[in-house]
């Protein structure tokens, strides 16, 4: 083998060393696969945050009206103290309880007057459009960073409307009627810079018939 | 013999220089690469410049690297980015798949990637992620799209780029209200990339089809304003409702004239401003960062336009 075959040789070497360690692949599914967990239950889930936390901890709900008071005295120390969000914004939850009378059924809502002393408030309880996160968020019970990924984060909330929609609602449209006098517990959600208390939507989570 | 001395004396030098750039670092300030998917729409435009002016005010150098929403040129960047030294890179991916190789590339050479609105489908590559809340935001659309409509009507939906995940987390967010009723029915479900005049050519060609639409439903507000645009020469702008996402300023005028019904504000400054104080943080030692921080974003109506319309 002369000089030259041995230079050749050498540089092809160091040609397929650098190629070789330049590129290489990897199947697309591989990397989709990093961070992807095993599948998610969502009713089994939702079920059993419903049954084990979300319904044992309703009483920390804090009293519409006390709510109310408080945000009118000091808006940023009540949001400070009551509200739950997730990130970062302007729209924060709370999860809110009270008592009052029914004034009128609506097509997808119930409005309800709640009194507490000189303090009113009247609110609607959803009754058709019960989506997205409101309770998931004004529990405070979840943290987005022990799922996965996003998704599996959101199903949660759907679980939980689904069991609303379902197990809450019927019974409650039922029976309901102007005149009514009912308890509940729910979420709402207030945009802390745009606050606007004249419109108050509650997503309910329980709702009990004092009189019917 | 006198190869090998050089080459000795060649190594030596190295071995010097290295030594002298790793002194000389301590004093510099520290670099901040601002990366981003295209500087060709004015959201991103936001994005960038703000992270960079943030990044600036807080003391640290920084440069906008504008990937062309081409994911090999991203690459380069982070390539560019590593080698030339910098210490954090603030990124707005162009490909939530494409881009995990070039986060974890960066997080091998030990730099952290703080993500800017569009999400990589990792958990395990950026040190944190800040995004808009999409697939929330297009929640509150769905529920007051089933509201306009009275749960009945044909609609169009006009997708975003079919890579990005805030194109799904948008239509799978509103779609989780509207296929809850049968009286809706989605007559066509087409992309038009984000953009104003594709979204006209796409709408004016569905609408051949589909001459009896009664809304469309588009991923961002670039497409709302072009199928705008389309159902206009089309004549059936009074009648058709049109539905966006974004908060762009053109929008919130065309809420305000009731040319379009909605849109989901987002807050590109405050994901730009987080992500470099998160970098700030990250350089004066803190290491737990939340994976995902959701950033909220506000539904706009024609009731409550005025309160964003003065937004700067």
């Amino acid at each position: 083998m002369n000089r030259r075959n041995i230079k050749l040789l050498v540089a092809f070497v160091l040609v397929a060393v650098v190629g070789y360690n330049s590129v290489y692949i990897r199947k697309l599914s591989e990397v989709k696969a990093q961070g992807v967990g095993t599948k998610f239950n969502t009713t089994k889930y939702s079920r059993e945050f419903w049954d084990s936390k979300l319904i044992p901890n309703l009483g920390k709900a804090i009293e519409v009206n006390q709510l109310m008071q408080e945000m009118h005295a000091d808006k940023d120390r009540t949001f400070n103290t009551y509200a739950h969000a997730l990130g970062i914004g302007n729209l924060q939850y709370f999860m809110i309880k009270g008592e009052g009378e029914v004034l009128a059924v609506n097509e997808n809502t119930v409005t309800v007057k709640t009194q507490a002393g000189a303090e009113t408030q009247n609110l609607q309880i959803e009754t058709e459009y019960v989506y997205g996160n409101a309770v998931r968020d004004a529990s405070g019970l979840l943290n987005m960073n022990a799922f996965d990924n996003t998704t599996e984060f959101n199903e949660v909330s759907a679980g939980i409307n689904k069991i609303i929609r379902e197990e809450v609602i019927p019974s409650f449209k039922k029976t309901v009627a102007a005149g009514s006098r009912i308890s509940f517990v729910g979420a709402i959600e207030l945009n802390k810079k745009f606050l606007d208390t004249s419109k108050i939507t509650l997503t309910p989570v329980q709702v009990k018939f004092l009189t019917k | 013999m006198k190869r090998i001395i050089n080459i000795l004396f060649l190594l030596v030098l190295i071995v010097i220089t290295g030594g002298c750039k790793n002194q000389s670092t301590e004093n510099t300030p520290k670099k901040v690469a601002v990366i981003v998917s295209t500087l060709n729409n004015p959201w991103f435009v936001v994005l960038a410049e703000t992270a960079a002016a943030k990044t600036r005010a807080l003391g640290y150098e920084t440069k906008i690297f504008d990937s062309q929403n081409n994911t090999a040129l991203e690459a380069d960047h982070f390539e560019n980015a590593i080698t030339s030294g910098y210490n954090a890179i603030l990124f707005n991916s162009t490909d939530a798949d494409g881009s995990i190789v070039n986060v974890m590339k960066a997080k091998e050479a030990g730099v952290p990637v703080f993500c800017m609105d569009r999400e990589v489908n990792s958990t395990k590559a950026a040190t944190s992620q800040i995004l808009s809340d999409s697939y929330s935001g297009c929640i509150a659309i769905g529920k007051y799209f089933v509201q306009s409509l009275k749960k009945k009507g044909n609609y169009v939906e006009l997708l975003g780029l079919v890579g990005d995940n805030n194109t799904w987390a948008r239509s799978k967010g509103f779609h989780s209200v509207v296929d809850n009723y049968p009286g809706l029915k989605m007559v066509a479900q087409q992309s038009a990339d984000f953009d104003r005049n594709k979204a006209m050519e796409v709408l004016e060609s569905i609408l051949q089809a589909h001459p009896d639409i009664d809304a469309v439903f588009c991923g961002n507000d670039a497409m709302a304003m072009g199928a705008y645009q389309a159902l206009a020469a089309a004549g059936k702008a009074n009648r058709v409702k049109v539905f966006g996402f974004d908060g762009a300023d053109d929008a919130l005028q065309a809420i305000k004239e009731g040319k379009v019904m909605a849109t989901g504000m987002q807050y590109p400054k405050i994901m730009a401003e987080t992500a470099a104080l998160y970098a700030q943080k990250y350089f004066n030692g803190k290491r737990d960062f939340p994976q995902k921080v959701p950033v909220a974003v506000e539904m706009v109506t024609g009731e409550n336009v005025r309160n964003y319309i003065t937004k700067n």
